[in-house]
């Protein structure tokens, strides 16, 4: 078979980058599928496999937050496809070296070391596809004393040290939600697409280990640099940013409504008195320089919080970005799926599923003048792709593919 | 293709890539951050004199003179060159090095790129083949795209900013306004999926040309934060007290703070066996998930009493010994101190001007089993001037002093 990014060249059509080229997809939850979902975003055919004897624990109701639901997985495995295998069984892992050999990524994200008892390492799966790009994600990476720690975002966000700085003075740490997740494959895929492009320079494959505590140390980079060069590390600190104020969120009419001001310069400060009707502000000399406001800023917030109390998030930010000053309201998803300006990015969709069922979801976040990102698939049931993986890609025969099926293999 | 000396393939993937940074924000300066540690050559473009305002951005290493941490952290790996944009000779240089280039980064608001020549379509015409990352809170296209923001604004307007605090934060201060992520999470966020979507862009450049690439911090934030969006779909609009574990989380012990979260039921036996299997946590209707979720407030008294008398270390280790899953929440100086790090090569040390040698946290991610180093730390505004518009671009020497630009090193 020849290499499907030979098979599909891309002539100025508005194809997506990643137009022909395969992902065989071997993650579960949310960190590792979220990287193959922005590859399959980008146009990528990406082939999630599971099995039945236990499928991805986002895919099937558990309980989060109290409550059980597979709420967590249509979003990131829509746009995949679908199929079963036992990867317990020989005959299953067989298959899966067949399918990387028609692939050029291959996506994992189980513990480290489960992939290498499958027979499915970085090294085994370079024998059957030289080239390959494979992105193994974990929770502490695939080298280190702590490298089979088991984790989940609020833990790889406390790792990393994220949220411990994360939390109000006062208060203890915070747990950091599947953003965590969902960063760690951004990341993962960030550097997948890199390994891939250096593919097609070189024609080398890579192997990429991303570490989801590693990706939260990324987003305290600056803080542990300050601890390295000055043995001083910051505090948490709510919604604080040093020496500037107001930088904070305020009340709003309504229930639990917000807004989020920023004023870091004085040009800016000034605005917001004037937008805000409060010239009074100006001649407050707690207020009278930067650094004065900074020193009063829980006495500025209450100000502030006085008059955005009475008026809708809506007005404020309108009154005070025609100004010039930084504000927005802190929206819900009810807000965001209703937004026009998402709307027309792209970025909030509706989509339609087989059974006529509609719904809201996130689209590609980037808009590309000449190569659009794709999201044009439902999600898929399990194994709904079995017979063009195993059939068409891999040539087997139906009578082979139900053998396979009556054997638990393909199950 | 970028061989090392012996032949060997390079490493870094983008090895030979030339980018161009026109950026003052967190999010572009982060995405040229990541090329950067990806192996690109990415020189930033400042204006002359004191260069980017985000060079004295808090944190600070130093006040007088302002070194700032957060500039230090986003610009590590890259060349600095200045010109100034403002004027036709600025804009013709900028010009040059955007022809020897195969992607620009910019982060100019959309009201000032046309009088700059950084609009899509001057760019598209005068470099058909450069990639243009276009690097915006709100893009470059759109209702919002003029407007302006800060890191806590886009935090806010991707989602996650409404949704935290959660568990113990919130328990303990329920009334409090949102809190925001440690640092510039959104716009980082923003930064990383700049990058996939330049490199996707870089990898059909032989085929298609350049092209123009609009992203937005909220937009990558929204990506990120989907889940709400797909909850939203199931009828579940989430907002901060629904969206925590009703067990578990946060627990204060002795010596600092641990995190633990059990999914499946392997792992509550786990912790169960853990804190010493008593009796209260042996009762049979606990064996049920969502009973242990209605008796939350109930099973986080015991787990709070009994964390109390332990040291983290040991929770940590005994716990993911019995295969459950927690974690220390680490201080940064725990983060240098530990093995785990210390095997990963998680720092290099880089010398930082006026500072000295820090190691510097280089990259999240690992390649063919290799840590990422870096070798060059942020230097002055143009320090690499005469390095970039002379040696390279062929410009003489005297031709700096003319525009006023210094030589650099």
């Amino acid at each position: 078979m020849p290499a499907p990014e030979k098979a599909a060249r891309v002539n100025g059509a508005r194809k997506p980058p990643l137009h022909g080229v395969r992902v065989a997809d071997f993650t579960l939850h949310a960190a590792g599928p979220f990287c193959a979902h922005i590859l399959s975003l980008l146009g990528a055919e990406c082939i999630k496999i599971e099995t039945a004897e236990r499928p991805d624990i986002f895919r099937k109701p558990h309980p989060v937050y109290g409550r059980l639901g597979a709420a967590t997985f249509d979003q990131v495995a829509s746009n995949k496809l679908s199929v079963r295998l036992n990867l317990k069984q020989p005959r299953g892992v067989e298959l899966a070296k067949r399918l990387v050999a028609v692939s050029d990524i291959v996506a994992e994200s189980f513990r480290p070391g489960v992939m290498e008892r499958l027979g499915l390492s970085y090294e085994a799966l370079k024998a059957v596809r030289p080239d390959i790009v494979m992105v193994s994600v974990s929770a502490s990476g695939q080298t280190g004393p702590e490298r089979g720690y088991a984790g989940y975002a609020p833990l790889f966000g406390a790792a990393g040290g994220l949220g411990t700085l994360t939390g109000y003075g006062d208060g203890p740490p915070t747990e950091i939600r599947h953003v965590m997740d969902h960063s760690s494959g951004l990341t993962a895929a960030m550097a997948t697409l890199a390994a891939y492009l250096r593919r097609k320079r070189t024609g080398a494959g890579q192997h990429v280990d991303v570490a989801a505590r590693e990706v939260a140390c990324g987003f305290i980079g600056d803080a542990l640099l300050q601890f390295a060069a000055t043995g001083v590390a910051p505090r948490r600190t709510g919604n604080d940013a040093p020496q500037t104020a107001p930088h904070n969120v305020y009340p709003c009419a309504g229930e639990d409504r917000w807004v989020s001001i920023v004023a870091s310069t004085d040009g800016e400060w000034q605005a917001l008195t004037k937008a805000s009707g409060h010239s009074d502000w100006l001649e407050d000399l707690r207020f009278a320089s930067a650094a004065a406001r900074w020193t009063h800023r829980r006495e500025l917030d209450q100000a502030i919080s006085a008059w955005t109390r009475t008026r809708t998030r809506e007005d404020v930010t309108r009154l005070l970005q025609a100004a010039g000053v930084p504000a927005f309201p802190s929206y819900t998803a009810a807000d965001i799926a209703a937004d026009p300006h998402l709307e027309a990015r792209g970025t909030i969709r509706s989509m339609s599923g087989p059974d006529g069922e509609s719904r809201k979801v996130v689209g590609p976040p980037w808009r590309f003048s000449r190569t659009p990102a794709t999201l044009d698939r439902w999600t898929p049931k399990l194994g709904e792709h079995n017979e063009y993986v195993f059939c068409e890609l891999l040539g087997l025969e139906r009578a082979e593919v139900a053998e396979l099926e009556r054997a638990k293999v393909i199950y | 293709m970028e061989l090392e000396p012996g032949g060997r393939i390079a490493v870094a993937p983008l090895a030979g890539i030339t980018v161009v940074e026109h950026a003052e924000g967190v999010a572009a300066s982060y995405a040229g951050r990541a090329l950067a540690a990806l192996g690109a050559d990415v020189i930033k473009v400042e204006p002359p004199g004191d260069g980017s305002p985000l060079r004295r951005s808090e944190p600070l290493l130093t006040r007088e003179p302002a070194a700032s941490a957060l500039f230090h952290y986003l610009n590590a790996g890259k060349r600095f060159v200045t010109c100034d944009v403002a004027t036709e000779q600025g804009r013709a240089l900028l010009g040059e090095l955007m022809a020897h280039a195969a992607l620009l980064i910019d982060d100019t608001p959309v009201s000032r790129r046309l009088a700059l020549g950084l609009d899509p379509d001057s760019v598209a015409g005068r470099h058909p083949d450069l990639v243009f990352l276009s690097i915006l809170p709100f893009g470059a296209v759109g209702a919002h795209a003029h407007y302006v923001a800060q890191e806590l604004n886009v935090f806010h307007a991707g989602g996650e900013g409404y949704l935290m605090p959660n568990g113990l934060t919130l328990e303990m201060f329920p009334d409090r306004p949102p809190v925001k992520i440690y640092g510039h999470f959104a716009e980082l966020m923003g930064g990383t999926s700049a990058v996939c979507a330049a490199i996707a862009a870089l990898l059909v450049q032989g085929e298609v040309g350049g092209q123009f690439v609009d992203v937005s911090v909220q937009d990558a934030n929204i990506s990120v934060g989907c889940f709400a969006i797909q909850r939203l779909g199931d009828g579940v609009l989430e907002n901060r007290h629904g969206r925590s574990f009703k067990y578990g989380g946060v627990l204060e012990c002795s010596d600092g703070y641990v995190g633990v979260l059990t999914l499946e039921q392997r792992q509550w036996e786990g912790l169960v066996e853990l804190i010493g299997s008593p009796e209260w946590a042996l009762e049979a209707a606990l064996r049920d998930p969502l009973e242990r979720s209605r008796r939350g407030a109930e099973i986080n008294a015991h787990l709070r009493a009994w964390a109390k008398s332990q040291h983290v270390d040991d929770v940590v280790a005994k716990g993911q010994a019995l295969g459950v899953p927690l974690a220390k929440y680490n201080e940064p100086g725990d983060i240098f101190a530990s093995a785990q790090s210390k095997a990963r090569g998680l720092f290099s040390p880089l010398d930082l001007p006026g500072i000295g040698s820090v190691p510097m946290f280089t990259a999240p991610f690992q390649l063919d089993g290799e840590p990422v180093t870096l070798t060059r730390a942020a230097a002055e505004p143009g320090a690499d001037n005469r390095a970039v518009w002379c040696e390279w671009l062929g410009h003489a020497p005297a031709d700096l002093e003319r525009w006023g630009l210094h030589a650099g090193a």
